[in-house]
């Protein structure tokens, strides 16, 4: 017998709210191009990002640090793979923590050539020191800003 | 936990890898399953009490898919409860709720769906829209994160994955010889290091097991039980820049849980037979680790233990290694454990096992680990 298949595609637009706290981050990207963590001064671990409390001791955190701009890769892979709203692959992202900071950021690595996996992969070594770059153009985002490996 | 009630599992339906021939919907699997594992447990429909399902709404494309599921699985004027978290979660929620003397049966199941047009970026779901949705962060990538990270720590231990998965591909070509191939040509970088042949693509599976209390099996006087003797769960912070990606806390701490519980004082000699979540071979050696069976320092000198001739198999399934229904990859090694325990195992058999050992991960490198310790039916669980 004929089996049929229906393909769907729901379009559905998403508005999250970022709170105080990620707002604020974003916003010092965006117009100071700057990276801010925020203290759990019950452990004093700077959490980067920044969150309004802290998940391990569930206390309120306190006030803003300023980390970075240089840092530490601490993970990292290379995508070879396309996804959605994002550049043609390949990319590299990893986290990195940045100096100051007591938990690792999220972002992208640029560059870096990542055609040869085996040589990226060495460029972008855990333990690698690496420096924030800043979009000219900024608009509060991720994609706002980037790690590069630091000039030896 | 002397005093609770013994918990056994006395029917498994293990659908590994369903043919995306369109000869049944969704809907349909799920009921076949259910009538298949209460067949397995020489039951009825009318012995099932209730329902924990573990279940994937992104997957599934089905908003709150539990709905869906109720009617196919015996939901209907029965109670039926969800977790999204992990299929693994649902076996323990189904397990406690016949341990709190409220019910004396439960089916639970979990499934996996290739329906989606990406799973990578129903996975991309998945991540926080603060700060990592948009990354190219699917578990693949976190698995990558995860595999550097471990190469980092304990250098050779690529050399050591590849010998893995070669071991849990022979396992799974013995196992499942018309599905799986021991030999992969080499692919393409996917996630650096990881590669195509590294992780098997998606297929479609559903898995399901019946719970029953001592008291119900000695009632209907049922034949083989694999009994839960320990389980342990924990969970690691869902920011992956809050952790060490080359060690496992949380899955050390599930294993404590388990083994205080189930009396097992040294891992390393506890165990027949083991089935372990392996999404990538780097995520088996931290497993392997994180539940004391080998230190890292010990894995070149240790694995071949492990291997199917080995001390102790793990995965004579082939694990997740020869075949990914990716959501329900972690209850499968518990139905595992369990068939290899009531002798049903099939071809892949370890003759007298007594004593198994499922560890079950999810989420993203491994954030939700799951322990549980089974022991073979005439054996009396421990309290």
């Amino acid at each position: 017998m004929e089996l049929l298949k229906r393909q769907e595609d729901w379009k559905i637009t998403y508005t999250h709210a970022l709170g105080e706290t990620a707002s604020w981050f974003y916003v010092q990207i965006r117009d100071h191009a700057k990276i801010y963590g925020k203290r759990d001064a019950r452990s004093g671990r700077v959490l980067v990002p920044p969150r309004a409390f802290s998940d391990q001791t569930l206390e309120p955190t306190t006030d803003w640090v300023e980390v970075g701009p240089g840092g530490v890769i601490e993970a990292f892979t290379i995508v070879y793979d396309k996804f959605n709203n994002l550049p043609d692959p390949p990319y590299a992202f990893g986290y990195v923590m940045l100096d100051g900071a007591d938990t690792a950021l999220g972002g992208f690595f640029k560059g870096v050539e990542l055609a040869n996996g085996e040589e990226a992969s060495k460029r972008l070594a855990i333990g690698t020191r690496v420096v924030t770059r800043f979009a000219e153009k900024r608009t509060g985002d991720v994609l706002d800003f980037w790690f590069e490996p630091a000039a030896s | 936990m002397a005093d609770r009630p013994k918990v056994g599992i006395v029917g498994v339906a293990i659908r590994p890898c369903i043919p995306d021939d369109g000869r049944h919907s969704l809907e349909e699997h799920l009921h076949l399953v259910m009538h298949a594992t209460l067949a397995d447990a020489g039951l009825a429909t009318d012995d099932l009490e209730g329902i924990v399902v573990g279940a994937n709404d992104q997957y599934d494309g089905r908003a709150i898919t539990v709905m869906m599921a109720s009617g196919p699985l015996g939901g209907v004027d029965r109670d039926i409860l969800s977790t999204p978290s992990a299929g693994e979660h649902a076996f323990v929620l189904g397990a406690l709720r016949i341990a709190s003397g409220q019910f004396r049966t439960q089916l639970v199941a979990a499934w996996s769906p290739t329906e989606a047009s990406s799973i990578p970026e129903a996975q991309r779901l998945a991540n926080d829209p603060l700060f990592h949705r948009r990354l190219p962060l699917d578990e693949l990538a976190a698995a990558a994160l995860q595999a550097n990270a471990m190469e980092h720590a304990a250098p050779g231990c690529a050399a050591l994955a590849e010998r893995v998965l070669a071991t849990m591909r022979g396992n799974g070509a013995r196992a499942f010889p018309s599905l799986v191939q021991a030999d992969v040509a080499r692919g393409r970088p996917t996630r650096w290091p990881l590669r195509a042949d590294m992780v098997p693509p998606p297929v479609t599976g559903v898995v399901a097991l019946m719970l029953a209390s001592e008291e119900f099996i000695a009632e209907r006087g049922i034949s083989p039980v694999a009994w839960i003797s320990g389980m342990g769960w924990a969970t690691e912070p869902a920011f992956l820049g809050d952790r060490d990606l080359a060690t496992a806390p949380a899955l050390a701490a599930a294993a404590s849980q388990a083994y205080g519980e189930a009396g097992v004082i040294d891992a390393g000699t506890a165990f027949d037979v083991a089935e372990i979540t392996d999404v990538t071979p780097y995520q088996a050696l931290l497993a392997l680790e994180g539940l004391g069976l080998a230190a890292r320092a010990d894995w070149p000198a240790r694995l071949g233990e492990f291997g199917p001739e080995g001390r102790m198999p793990v995965n004579l399934s082939g694990g997740v290694a020869s075949l990914n229904p990716v959501y329900c990859t972690g209850l499968i090694r518990i139905a595992e454990v369990a068939n290899q325990l009531r002798g049903r195992a099939e071809g892949h058999q370890k003759q007298g096992a007594r004593r198994g050992l499922a560890h079950a991960a999810s989420g993203p490198a491994m954030q939700y680990q799951t322990v549980i310790v089974l022991e073979a039916g005439e054996r009396r669980a421990a309290a």
